[in-house]
């Protein structure tokens, strides 16, 4: 989508104003087109009506306050990006988008410290699907004298006692769990989003 | 005799962070009840906010929150072209929007006639 650039009077006040939009994309670049568009151009939007609106003040000082005042884009859009980036992720059920927003969400609480341990719990079942059939003696779930003893791989030559109890419905059953890990994960991101809102 | 004229004063610093807080606190609420009877886009908005309380609304705060009301389903908005050739944002409340503002007024009120019994 072509957004109009903003008419300048000065030289030195259009390349203020190009650098700060260039910033802005580049905060905004993960999120999908039509955000990336309705963000810039609001930007775009305050910058213009306020320059419109400065009266007798010179463009580039006008300009200069505008953006001061709007502050630095990483840190406005900061907020914005991770929330959009969220709604996304929990509208679209994308392992790409969900992963995304907890990156960006980590920093804003404990709770996606625990989202982000069960995505890797999610990755670590999805890892061992793969490992197990490279390896089918070494990768299962084991027992020990009837007692559970490892999920996963083992590197060393199997224990006396220790047998893999599962064979190729391991597989399987790795599947199953890492499915219910997503559907859990992407449930739990929204209940917090919905605890938020409230 | 430093110690003498800070004890006479008021502590300027704790009265400055109290009104800050309470203006962030309500913000929010400041926003919803501009919008209750006009559209507004982005600018004109803050310009009305200025016309109407003493707060100075950060810019950059302003677009964030404006998002977070619309996940919320309080407001919505539409992009308006301009013979400028540059749309203005328009912000307007919803129909929940209402009903909610509705509810927190009426508390506000409950709210500033408790703290005025203090007050006296």
């Amino acid at each position: 989508m072509k957004i109009a650039t903003i008419p300048f009077e000065q030289a030195a006040s259009a390349r203020v104003y190009s650098d700060y939009m260039k910033r802005v994309k580049r905060e905004i670049q993960s999120l999908p087109q039509q955000s990336q568009d309705d963000i810039y151009m609001e930007f775009n939007s305050h910058i213009f009506e306020a320059i419109q609106h400065r009266g007798s003040t010179h463009e580039i000082d006008a300009l200069l306050d505008i953006l001061e005042k709007l502050g630095e884009p990483h840190d406005v859009l900061k907020q914005l990006v991770a929330d959009k980036k969220l709604e996304q992720a929990t509208r679209t059920f994308n392992p790409l988008h969900i992963f995304k927003a907890l990156v960006l969400n980590i920093t804003n609480g404990f709770s996606y410290i625990i989202f982000a341990v069960l995505y890797l719990f999610l990755f670590a079942f999805l890892f061992l699907i793969v490992a197990k059939i490279m390896h089918p003696e070494q990768v299962g779930l084991f027992t020990q004298d009837g007692h559970l003893k490892l999920l996963g791989r083992t590197t060393n030559p199997l224990q006396p006692g220790m047998v893999e109890i599962l064979g190729d419905w391991f597989i399987s059953l790795m599947l199953f769990s890492a499915v219910l890990f997503y559907f859990i994960i992407t449930l739990l991101l929204r209940i917090k989003k919905s605890i938020n809102k409230k | 005799m430093y110690f003498v004229l800070y004890i006479c004063f008021m502590n300027e610093t704790f009265v400055a962070n109290w009104k800050s807080q309470l203006k962030k606190g309500t913000l929010t609420f400041v926003i919803l009840n501009v919008l209750k009877d006009n559209e507004y886009y982005g600018y004109e908005l803050i310009e009305e906010i200025k016309k109407h309380t003493d707060m100075e609304v950060a810019e950059g705060t302003l677009y964030p929150i404006l998002n977070r009301l619309k996940m919320d389903n309080l407001v919505d908005s539409k992009w308006v072209e301009q013979g400028t050739g540059i749309p203005r944002k328009y912000y307007s409340l919803t129909e929940v929007g209402m009903k909610t503002l509705a509810e927190m007024n009426a508390y506000w009120k409950t709210l500033v006639f408790d703290i005025e019994k203090i007050i006296k």
